[in-house]
């Protein structure tokens, strides 16, 4: 997870402005490891979610965090292939403000699932 | 200490914000963004001096360090506000003392690097290959704070009682 969100994260500063020295297209050669990372986090919480289903799937924020995430690693695809393409990025800084704050967005929804359930167990409805 | 460190938490209102509904888990979030900054800029620099991304010049990705820094600073900040909210939970905590172990581990790797190594990789040109000794302060600075996380996620899995205290 910080690997993803961090070189993400990273990226993005660089887009923004910081740092801009940087070659965001080197940057961007550590994309490839970066699946290999989401790769593990969808393992471990696809293992989550089918040990906890009703706790995840009946809670609102579980589907911000996915669309959040789905929207993060969007970018990164996007990113990847134009920037190891060596082609521009439209609208690169506005882009990169999207992507901090999905990233935001899916750390803070993941973080406060664990506080905000209203079922633990669907067997322990009936 | 545990009640030195919590009455700290009460004179300076951490607790009454650790307590509201909405205190722990967003000092959680921003703990999570700040490890996150953490790994993706010093992580990303270790990686880089491991070998990986090579071409990239290591003085010109060495520029996002300082977001790194301040990634840890904000976990500095929000873990000092778990420790004193609930010092009982994490002192005599082998999860938490692991994790402290490790950040002074990493630490001193750091003042290592920064003394003796440096310098050199910072001369260094962006696709040339590296000493030994800068490869293993990479590594260890990379397993160092990968176990930083994972003591971290297990404190939540202990609730030590008292007489895990060894030196009380």
């Amino acid at each position: 997870m910080a690997f993803v969100v961090g070189i993400n994260l990273a990226v993005a500063l660089k887009l923004v402005g910081v740092a801009a020295r940087v070659d965001h297209r080197l940057l961007m050669r550590f994309y490839p490891l970066h699946w290999y990372a989401a790769a593990l986090i969808l393992l471990s919480g696809l293992a989550l979610l089918l040990a906890y289903p009703a706790k995840a799937l009946t809670n609102p924020l579980f589907y911000v965090k996915l669309a959040a995430l789905t929207g993060g690693l969007s970018i990164a695809a996007l990113w990847q292939r134009r920037g190891l393409a060596g082609l521009d990025l439209d609208r690169p800084r506005m882009l990169a403000l999207v992507a901090i704050l999905l990233w935001v967005i899916t750390l803070f929804a993941g973080r406060f699932l664990a506080y905000t359930h209203s079922v633990l167990l669907a067997s322990r409805s009936f | 200490m545990v009640e030195s460190l919590a009455n700290f938490a009460q004179i300076t209102g951490i607790y009454a914000v650790m307590n509201s509904p909405w205190g722990w888990p967003t000092a959680e979030s921003l703990h999570f963004l700040g490890l996150s900054l953490l790994i993706g800029t010093v992580g990303v620099f270790d990686l880089r001096l491991l070998g990986v991304g090579n071409g990239i010049s290591f003085a010109a990705l060495h520029r996002l360090v300082p977001w790194g820094v301040g990634g840890y600073l904000l976990n500095l900040l929000t873990g000092t506000m778990f420790l004193t909210t609930a010092p009982d939970q994490y002192l005599f905590n082998p999860a938490f003392q692991m994790k402290l172990l490790f950040m002074l581990i990493a630490g001193l790797n750091m003042l290592l690097f920064y003394s003796t190594t440096a310098a050199s990789v910072r001369g260094s040109a962006a696709t040339a290959g590296l000493t030994a000794r800068a490869k293993t302060i990479a590594a260890i600075s990379l397993l160092c704070w990968s176990l930083v996380i994972v003591c971290g996620r297990l404190i939540t899995y202990y609730r030590p009682p008292y007489h895990w205290c060894f030196w009380c």
